[in-house]
């Protein structure tokens, strides 16, 4: 199990420090896929960065860290601390743009092995490569090629390689399709889920696509405005979400066959600069009172683990049906919205 | 693209290239108002007074229209000119009758080139590897202090460096000669040692004075270069800085320093000038000086033509070249 203890992330800036993430506690259990979703700005990537160790100016870590639950060759419990040790072998990372995360004048194979991870056994672990790029759908002598002689899809297979190779504990991925067209996004996801499947490893998944997150992952984190907001299963989350954010997350997505006019969420997150007292989200939450305006909610396990951070995480279920109760596309006068809007100008 | 292909189409732009040079040489100076001929006999007219009969000019035009390759049409004389650059013949030199220009180019060639080569080399490998530690480093101070040594070597005159290397290491502490003096004869150890020894200063000068530049754009580039996601992607591998810093910086920023290089090459045979004459050494500079400053022509053609026949194939190297180090281009797209 990962425990995050606390978890506060600094960045040193030319106006001064600013938090990006705030007070992050959470548990991961082993072998699970861990979805991370938010607008953007909201600290995803910079937990994922915490997560994997990579701190170093301008960002540093104020307060808590990161306890993975496995210990390192010497028997020392891995921590934020020595986590940076076990880089690619207990721990990898799969960068979003696969298209540039390869030297371009250096053979793959030789990109396989230049790292702590492999070294004294290169030849060794090339013949391993070899047949383990097979299983993910590459021809061996992909590995004697050019990053640029591969298509993106191959690329990213490359990428997925090298972050299972060596059979890491945790996996961390940025957005690891954002890149690529819907067709090989979904068999390189596939192909993870597969790979997660058999060699058991943890993986958090960053993604800004809803529909991926409800297909690949079994837990869900929303964070807004660098807080977690909601943290619980997949399925219990996109069925009856306990947090106004994450309602409204979700319902901005389409679904066949269902014609009812979307919501947008309306407004900006706040700046980190800036926040206001009390709730992050109330000054965009329908729900919002003068108790959120004052009173900062705190994560909390309304349901048997089902966290959320919100005072009334009871009334989301009737927003809810409020939303769904809304006009069908096919009933709403369009030419009368647009006159609406002309006289707003 | 295959490599073949790719080949033979630079050595086709190669020789295409050559060609529209050389044709520009041919044409500019015709261009140009007066007439070489006219100008030499009213010279001879004015030497000799009112005494040269019209017989006499008639001949003396004649003989000299076939020296300077002056004789028929326009097009006649392009096509003798294209025939004599084939076989690099152009003609005597003036200053040095009867000596044949390319006999003269040949004698200079390889002082300069000598000493050029070198420096040349050893500056781009001095001032890269500065460059990439400074520029892999910036964060630190004392890359801050390589990135200084670029920055005061660059923009001093290079006439005011020589001076001040010849004023230090020749005048006050006397460990090099003032004016070079190489030893006759046959290439003999001796000879080369003389030869090293009377060079040293010209070539310290001259890699000093080269080396800021590329001290200056290797560091940009490094800089630049270490910033793109796969350098990035190779620190959360866990790949050590050495790594990195070799494989990963150098290896792509050196692209564009290669290009620097090879054409600095080609231009080598314009020799260093000012290196020539502050320490009067024998190479094609000199002796392109000397051309320009006596009318003459023969052997200033002579120059320009070695001088563009050496900046288009050390372009052709680099393109041949280029492709053992960026498998983008020996692989095709």
């Amino acid at each position: 199990m990962i425990r995050l203890e606390n978890i506060v992330a600094t960045y040193t800036t030319h106006r001064g420090q600013v938090h990006a993430v705030e007070g992050v506690n959470l548990e991961i259990p082993d072998s699970t896929i861990v979805g991370i979703a938010g607008e953007s700005g909201c600290g995803k990537s910079t937990l994922m960065k915490v997560l994997y160790g990579d701190i170093g100016f301008p960002l540093s870590l104020s307060s808590g860290k990161v306890d993975y639950g496995f210990v390192n060759d010497r028997g020392e419990p891995v921590t934020t601390e020595n986590i940076r040790d076990e880089w690619f072998r207990r721990i990898s990372y799969i960068p979003q743009s696969s298209m540039s995360s390869l030297n371009p004048v250096m053979r793959i194979r030789d990109q396989f092995v230049d790292f702590p991870a492999t070294a004294g056994r290169k030849k060794e672990v090339l013949a391993q490569v070899r047949s383990f790029v097979q299983k993910l759908g590459l021809p061996p002598q992909a590995i004697d090629a050019y990053p640029h002689q591969l298509s993106g899809g191959m690329r990213q297979r490359i990428m997925v390689a090298m972050a299972t190779f060596f059979q890491p504990e945790v996996i961390l991925a940025d957005e690891p399709t954002t890149a690529l067209d819907v067709v090989v996004q979904k068999s390189i996801l596939l192909l993870l889920l597969d790979l997660q499947k058999e060699m058991g490893n943890t993986i958090l998944l960053v993604s800004h696509d809803m529909g991926v997150h409800y297909q690949i992952t079994r837990k869900m984190l929303i964070m807004y405005a660098a807080k977690v907001v909601e943290y619980a299963d997949t399925d219990d989350l996109f069925q009856q979400p306990l947090h106004p954010y994450t309602l409204m997350l979700i319902h901005s997505l389409p679904t066949i066959g269902d014609d009812r006019a979307r919501h947008g969420l309306p407004g900006s997150p706040p700046s980190l600069w800036e926040m206001p007292q009390g709730c992050r989200f109330a000054p965009r939450c329908p729900l919002a009172t003068a108790r959120c305006r004052r009173e900062e909610p705190p994560l909390k396990e309304h349901v048997r683990g089902r966290f959320s951070a919100c005072h009334y995480a009871n009334s989301v279920p009737e927003l809810k049906k409020t939303l769904e109760a809304g006009p069908k596309l096919s009933e709403i006068n369009v030419m009368e919205l647009m006159a609406e809007a002309e006289r707003d100008i | 693209m295959k490599l073949a292909q790719y080949i033979v189409q630079r050595v086709f732009a190669y020789f295409l290239v050559l060609f529209v040079g050389i044709t520009i040489t041919f044409f500019l100076p015709r261009l140009m108002p007066g007439d070489p001929i006219n100008n030499y006999i009213s010279q001879v007219q004015a030497r000799a007074g009112q005494s040269l009969s019209a017989e006499a000019v008639q001949q003396l035009r004649d003989s000299l229209a076939e020296l300077y390759g002056l004789q028929g049409n326009l097009f006649t004389q392009y096509i003798n000119y294209l025939k004599r650059v084939v076989r690099l013949d152009f003609g005597p030199s003036f200053t040095y009758y009867p000596e044949p220009v390319s006999e003269i180019l040949l004698e200079s060639m390889p002082w300069t080139a000598g000493l050029l080569l070198t420096t040349t080399l050893l500056s781009w490998l001095i001032g890269n590897g500065i460059g990439l530690i400074a520029g892999y480093y910036n964060k630190r101070r004392a890359a801050a202090v390589l990135e200084f040594i670029g920055i005061v070597l660059y923009p001093i005159p290079y006439y005011i460096l020589a001076l001040v290397v010849i004023l230090i290491l020749a005048y006050w502490l006397g460990l090099f000669p003032l004016s070079p003096t190489f030893l006759p004869g046959p290439i003999s150890w001796n000879k080369v040692v003389s030869i090293l020894y009377n060079s040293f200063l010209p070539a310290l000068t001259l890699v000093l004075a080269g080396f800021g530049w590329n001290v200056l754009s290797m560091k940009a580039l490094a800089i630049a270069t270490k910033e793109d996601s796969y350098v990035q992607f190779a620190r959360l591998k866990g790949t050590t800085d050495r790594t990195r810093m070799v494989n990963y910086v150098f290896r792509n920023a050196m692209l564009p320093q290669i290009t620097a290089l090879v054409l600095s090459l080609g231009f080598i045979f314009n020799g260093a000038l000012q290196t020539e004459i502050i320490f009067s050494y024998p190479g094609l500079g000199m002796t392109m000086r000397a051309a320009a400053g006596a009318g003459d022509y023969n052997l200033l053609y002579g120059s320009i033509v070695i001088t563009i026949l050496s900046v288009a194939t050390a372009a052709l190297v680099l393109d041949l070249i280029y492709p053992l180090f960026d498998p983008r281009i020996r692989l095709g797209r």
